[in-house]
């Protein structure tokens, strides 16, 4: 029985070691491929326990998620001639981990990053590079279509890779530097001649103020000149009517009344010299006690 | 458990590390890397175990047939005792806590099982496998202004203008399940879809209106925008919300824009100041104006009163007069005369003197100028 229990344990240990070795789990995450000395055996997409031959076979796992790329900073002259430097991202699935694992052998994600980088690039110039595409093209709504093109196109050319382009967004649309001074003095040159415009126009308006409200001095003055020259001129035409009514009653009486008021104040003061001979009716009795002559 | 805290969330370790995994070859996130030791370690511990019982038994077999029958009570009860341990540090093993701004996912045989809440929960070592996944806790990505805040943030607008963006993009985590299992990279993903999306959208709009009046409406359709990115990913990612802090135009232009400010402000002040001399010189026309017209009333009484008063002094004394004509109208002109001639310098020539009829006897000889003067140096 001793002898038994030599045996067996080191057998049940072995027979533990080959059972775990035949089994494999498939995460959510992960692809797997099962290789034969390098021949693709199965694939296992869906996650869970999977078997193999334990020592023969071996499993190789590919990421399944969303994965992300950001291509160069590349220059790209649109058909104005206007150059402009783009960067874009992708984000890419493995689609087909046979083609892909054919596709890209041992060297795996980093080989396919290389070649759909390329992909991507040469999409792009193509793209952005086309005939009807200018740089207003790609400054604008539009510029949701070029990436869809850019992202159709290369769909297209990532399919031997057995890759999946899920989306490519530029992100980066700038100027070359050597450009940007020339856009800085342009922006500059716009400030300038809008603050330029805004003195002006306040001078404008200031003047305009100033004018109306010079005008309308001179509009209040002359009407109330107008005014009070048509009230003096009610004011003397009552006052004639006044006299008229008082004076024509008696016109011949007027005569000699007025007259004597007027001697009154025309011959006031000592500014005046009479030469008079004494003949006048009021002197009648300076000569004579009964007043003939 | 190593299987509680793998993942770009559960531990420290982020998606860098994976980039940097030999492709083809490792190809499996940090925590599948535990699986296989796991089994392995499981051997390791049958194999141990093993050898400890083998050991007990070995030494009993040393001990020859004398203490044969000792042996396998003695392993009972280590036999007994390690079992209970193993369970304990199985169950051990199994549990995990999960705190409240978190949920995990748990993977049975590798495939989505469900989503465990916040507190205690079991996952049976090594069938399932657990990840944590911070949920609520809001991340924020910094876009424009890392880097020394240069370059990064120079946008071009449709107007062929530069201006210079800076913003946050806050997130957080929808559905664990969904970050886990369909991007490597959610950071990563963020950031580049939030610069894509701000880029679209000030390559599509011109420069005036983003540095005015714009600034929520970008934050507002750059946050609609990402998020649509990211769900086309199925990211499960939620972007919480989107603060543009920064619309300037570029440092090399700003003194201008200042300027203009500047001017605005300018243009203000003239306005005011024409404004100003307006208002004065208006108020004193009017005041001139109503100067004017009580002038003329005043003159319009002067007048009227005057020549009210003078016709009632006539009638007056026309009335006196009408009742005796003739001496009245002697006794006016006499005082009339009186008061004239009593006031004024004369010189009375007699007709004889004068000579004749036509009176131009003496009178030429007179002089004229001094008896002008005479009288007025007496009167001084």
């Amino acid at each position: 029985m001793m002898g038994k229990g030599k045996f067996i344990l080191p057998f049940l240990a072995l027979l533990i070691f080959i059972g775990l070795s035949s089994v494999f789990v498939v995460d959510e995450r992960e692809k797997a491929l099962v290789l034969q000395f390098g021949q693709i055996k199965a694939v296992k997409e869906e996650p869970g326990l999977n078997f193999k031959i334990p020592f023969i076979q071996e499993v190789v796992r590919y990421d399944a998620r969303i994965l992300s790329l950001d291509t160069d900073t590349i220059e790209v002259t649109p058909s104005d001639d206007r150059r402009l430097v783009v960067d874009a991202f992708t984000r890419y699935r493995i689609r087909d981990v046979v083609q892909f694992r054919q596709a890209v052998g041992v060297g795996g994600l980093r080989v396919a990053e290389d070649r759909l980088s390329s992909i991507l690039n040469a999409q792009i110039r193509e793209v952005l590079g086309a005939d009807q595409v200018t740089s207003n093209t790609i400054l604008s709504e539009d510029r949701r279509e070029l990436m869809r093109r850019i992202q159709r196109q290369a769909q297209a050319s990532a399919e031997g890779l057995g890759l999946d382009v899920v989306d490519v967004r530029l992100k980066k649309t700038n100027l070359p530097d050597q450009n940007l001074e020339a856009t800085f003095a342009r922006m500059r040159a716009e400030r300038e001649r809008e603050a330029a415009d805004e003195i002006a126009r306040g001078n404008e308006a200031a003047q305009r103020v100033r004018a109306l409200a010079d005008r309308t001095v001179t509009e209040t003055l002359s009407d109330a000149e107008r005014q009070a020259q048509v009230v003096r001129g009610e004011a003397d035409a009552e006052r004639n009517a006044i006299f008229a009514e008082a004076f024509g009653a008696d016109p011949e009486f007027f005569t000699f009344y007025r007259s004597l008021e007027a001697y009154e104040k025309a011959l006031q003061g000592n500014n005046s010299m009479m030469v008079m001979t004494p003949d006048s009716e009021f002197f009648d009795y300076l000569r004579s006690s009964d007043g003939q002559q | 458990m190593a299987g509680n805290n793998g993942g770009p969330w559960g531990g420290g370790n982020r998606g860098g590390d994976d980039d940097r995994r030999p492709p083809g070859g490792g190809r499996r996130p940090p925590e599948g890397k535990s699986q296989l030791p796991e089994i392995d370690e499981l051997v390791r511990k049958g194999q141990d175990q093993l050898r400890v019982l083998m050991g007990g038994r070995g030494g009993g077999g040393r001990g020859g047939g004398e203490g044969g029958g000792q042996g396998p009570q003695f392993g009972k009860g280590t036999i007994g005792l390690a079992a209970l341990g193993a369970v304990a540090l199985w169950v051990f093993a199994s549990l995990y806590t999960v705190k409240p701004e978190e949920q995990s996912v748990e993977l049975f045989l590798g495939k989505y099982y469900k989503t465990g809440n916040p507190g205690l929960n079991f996952a049976p070592w090594p069938l399932v496998k657990a990840e944590i996944v911070n949920v609520t806790s809001e991340r924020t990505e910094d876009i424009g202004r890392q880097i020394g805040g240069r370059e990064e943030g120079l946008m071009l607008t449709t107007d062929a203008n530069i201006v210079d963006i800076g913003f946050q993009v806050v997130w957080n985590v929808a559905d664990p399940a969904k970050l886990l299992f369909n991007i490597r990279d959610p950071q990563l993903t963020v950031q580049a879809a939030a610069e894509s999306v701000m880029r679209e959208i000030i390559a599509a709009s011109n420069l005036a209106p983003i540095l005015n009046r714009d600034r929520g409406i970008i934050a507002d359709s750059a946050m609609q925008n990402i998020q649509e990115t990211l769900d086309e990913y199925d990211s499960g990612i939620r972007i919480v919300r989107v603060n543009l802090d920064k619309a300037d135009p570029p440092r090399e232009v700003i003194d201008s824009f200042r300027e203009v400010q500047a001017a605005e402000q300018e243009r203000d002040r003239l306005q005011r100041q024409a404004d100003a001399y307006a208002n004065r010189v208006l108020a004193e026309a009017r005041g001139q104006a109503a100067q004017i017209l009580e002038d003329s009333e005043g003159y319009r009484a002067r007048v009227v009163n005057e020549a009210s008063g003078d016709a009632s002094r006539f009638t007056s004394v026309r009335g006196e007069y009408v009742k005796a004509p003739e001496v009245t109208r002697r006794r006016l002109y006499l005082e009339t005369m009186e008061r004239v001639l009593g006031g004024i310098d004369k010189t009375i020539l007699d007709k004889s003197v004068v000579g004749g009829e036509g009176g131009s006897g003496l009178v030429p000889y007179l002089p004229l100028n001094e008896l002008r003067r005479d009288p007025a140096q007496g009167g001084n």
